[in-house]
């Protein structure tokens, strides 16, 4: 037995430096633009874009507070907080839409015959053979005034005049709702894939509804893939700048949008990296939430 | 302990009338007519793909009859869902909730009826007795043994009173010993509990020792329903006859009839007296059955024995199996109990006498 375990340690430890190129690119292309960031955020901005090395917790401070021209008193301004509480209500409407959508989708795909399955997994997977971007001007073709939804109910005499859904707060969560909904889809269909549905026949038998076997047999041995789910749709829309921009026509910012803004127009990158930052510390916050949760559902 | 009695008391039974179940093309159940009484250990027993799950199945509402109807007690139920059901389901991969804890799983069928959360205590504090696993409510299922799973489905199914308890091949998955014991674990529990167990299984020997009474099933038809004894020893056909235990089978003709035994004049020309049953033929060529234990050996050439020549002797411990052959070839296998001294075994190529004794053997129905 020992000599087992020695030389599987021995061989694990040979091969270690299998994991050196994965190491070199997280290091190189991952940790050390991060630190960059994460420091940035601490400098004083050059006045061309860039930054001076010099320590200066101003970007911070300005993500609540204005300073005044005149005498450096500082006053509170709730403007980029009402971009980040958007982007926050946007991340939970889209997730919390694309589960109710995506959640009845999944189990429609889970409950097919085997070989019918792979073809609505491919179905769902078409989307990603475009761009995203192109998607996106699709959309607007479809929702702007002239679009095609307000042809149709203009000529079946529904409406007089177009209704305004391009550049709204609804265009901009249907556009994140229709590029976030396979991430929700396929991680909750792969968990009910593997549920066994003879135990939703067991909880019929023994005097449950229907209602009661989905809510209390089906959707708790889901909960892993609906969790996953709910993480890949929420966090993505934090970093949303495509779709706010083209479909919101920039009135209604995301943070995407106020980060890419600080770092092209308004060269102001240490307040760029704060909003990154930031941002980070929330995304990590859910995980470890999330994190937490998954735990609590395994261990019953 | 109570309740369970004045549930089976009621009177209820399930009623089959005419049952038949086509899937698509496939016709799984044919027109099958099955009276179950209360507190009865029924099994349905048959090859696989005899129809006899999808009966069971019928009756837990997991499927609904093509046309037919099976009424409980005097109610039809044919077209209520499972969960308006009284009869609970013993699945055979168990099927427990491997979300829930053991105590969870017991309570589960209680707590959908809208039982007090005490009651539902108190029942399942019962029915872990009752299948002797005390102190493992908070367990988790996955944590149990095959044995343990087993006996949690059971509590499971038992613990909401149902009038009727189905058991689909539930102790397949188990290994021989633990099979046995848990045989007579359900003998035991039937009885404590009173509620009536309709048992399916394709294991001849599982039904005989369990049921009280038997319906053979085969291509979708119920061929034969009876207790043990009498489906052993009066097998109603020549399925029934091959499926349970070992047998031989002898051709002949009908000469006389007398009630319910007649005179079969075999081929050679001996002459032996075969019980009759209602739907066995009253004339002509025929085929008797007879099991290998009940045959009787003597010194050839005795009066009424039938000559027959040793072909092999397989020594079985408690018991010798002698296999002979007539001399038209017709092969019969005989079952010796063996004794101490060994000396009654014959030996090989030996000519030997049989002699069927009066109403062992038993004529078949076409």
């Amino acid at each position: 037995m020992a000599t087992d375990v020695d030389i599987a340690e021995a061989q694990l430890s040979h091969k270690r430096w299998l994991t050196a190129p994965a190491l070199l690119c997280i290091t190189l292309f991952g940790m050390v633009p991060l630190i960059t960031v994460m420091s940035y955020s601490l400098m004083q901005p050059s006045e061309y874009g860039g930054v001076v090395p010099k320590f200066s917790p101003d970007a911070y401070i300005s993500l609540l507070f204005q300073r005044d021209v005149f005498d450096d008193a500082l006053t509170f301004s709730p403007d980029y907080l009402i971009i980040f509480a958007r982007t926050v209500a946007f991340g939970a409407a889209t997730t919390l839409l694309c589960l109710l959508i995506g959640f009845p989708t999944a189990y429609f795909m889970a409950t097919r015959s085997p070989d019918t399955r792979n073809r609505w997994v491919l179905l769902i997977t078409i989307p990603f053979w475009s761009n995203l971007l192109v998607r996106t001007i699709a959309i607007m073709f479809i929702i702007r005034d002239e679009g095609l939804i307000n042809m149709i109910m203009l000529s079946l005499d529904l409406i007089n005049a177009p209704v305004g859904i391009i550049f709204t707060d609804f265009a901009i969560v249907l556009g994140l709702i229709y590029s976030f909904l396979p991430f929700m889809i396929l991680p909750i269909y792969a968990a009910l894939e593997k549920v066994d549905f003879r135990l939703a026949e067991a909880g019929f038998d023994l005097y449950a509804s229907r209602f009661q076997v989905l809510w209390r047999i089906i959707i708790p041995l889901a909960m892993p893939g609906i969790i996953t789910g709910c993480v890949l749709v929420f966090i993505p829309t934090f970093g949303a700048y495509v779709t706010p921009l083209l479909l919101g026509g920039g009135r209604h910012m995301m943070i995407g949008d106020l980060i890419a803004l600080q770092f092209g127009s308004s060269r102001n990158w240490p307040l760029g990296s704060a909003f990154a930052t930031v941002l980070m510390g929330f995304v990590l916050l859910a995980l470890y939430i999330q994190a937490r949760k998954a735990m609590g559902v395994s261990h019953g | 302990m109570t309740e369970f009695q004045s549930s089976a008391t009621s009177g209820s039974a399930v009623d089959m009338l005419g049952i038949v179940k086509d899937f698509d093309t496939f016709r799984a159940v044919d027109d099958v007519t099955l009276k179950i009484q209360p507190n009865e250990f029924f099994t349905l027993l048959g090859p696989s793909g005899c129809g006899k799950t999808t009966l069971l199945r019928l009756m837990a509402g997991f499927e609904t009859p093509t046309t037919g109807s099976i009424l409980l007690g005097t109610k039809d139920i044919s077209r209520l869902p499972p969960n308006h059901r009284p009869i609970n389901t013993v699945f055979q991969s168990y099927a427990l909730f491997p979300h829930m804890t053991v105590a969870e799983n017991i309570g589960f069928g209680l707590k959908m009826l809208g039982r007090s959360r005490s009651e539902i205590k108190v029942t399942v504090d019962e029915m872990l007795r009752l299948v002797r696993l005390e102190g493992r409510g908070d367990s988790l299922v996955t944590r149990l043994s095959g044995g343990q799973q087993q006996r949690v489905a059971l509590a499971r199914g038992l613990a909401p009173r149902p009038q009727i308890l189905l058991l689909d091949e539930p102790l397949s998955a188990l290994d021989l010993k633990l099979r046995q014991s848990m045989q007579i674990e359900l003998k035991r529990l039937q009885a404590e509990t009173g509620i009536t167990f309709v048992f399916v299984t394709h294991d001849q020997e599982e039904a005989l020792t369990m049921s009280d009474r038997i319906a053979v099933m085969n291509a979708g038809k119920v061929l034969q329903v009876g207790s043990s004894r009498d489906i052993y020893e009066h097998p109603a056909d020549r399925f029934v006859a091959g499926f349970i235990g070992e047998t031989n089978f002898l051709q002949g003709d009908l000469e006389a009839v007398d009630g319910m035994s007649g005179t079969v004049r075999l081929k050679n020309g001996v002459r032996v007296s075969a019980g009759l049953s209602e739907e066995a033929p009253r004339h002509g060529a025929i085929t008797i059955v007879i099991r290998p234990e009940h045959i009787e050996i003597t010194d050839v050439g005795a009066a009424g024995s039938i000559a027959a020549t040793v072909a092999t002797v397989v020594y079985f411990g408690t018991d010798t199996h002698i296999h002979t052959h007539l001399a038209d070839g017709t092969p019969v296998i005989i079952r010796q109990q063996n004794r101490r001294d060994g000396s009654r075994a014959p030996q090989t190529n030996a000519l030997i006498g049989l002699v069927l004794p009066l109403g062992a053997s038993q004529v078949l129905r076409d």
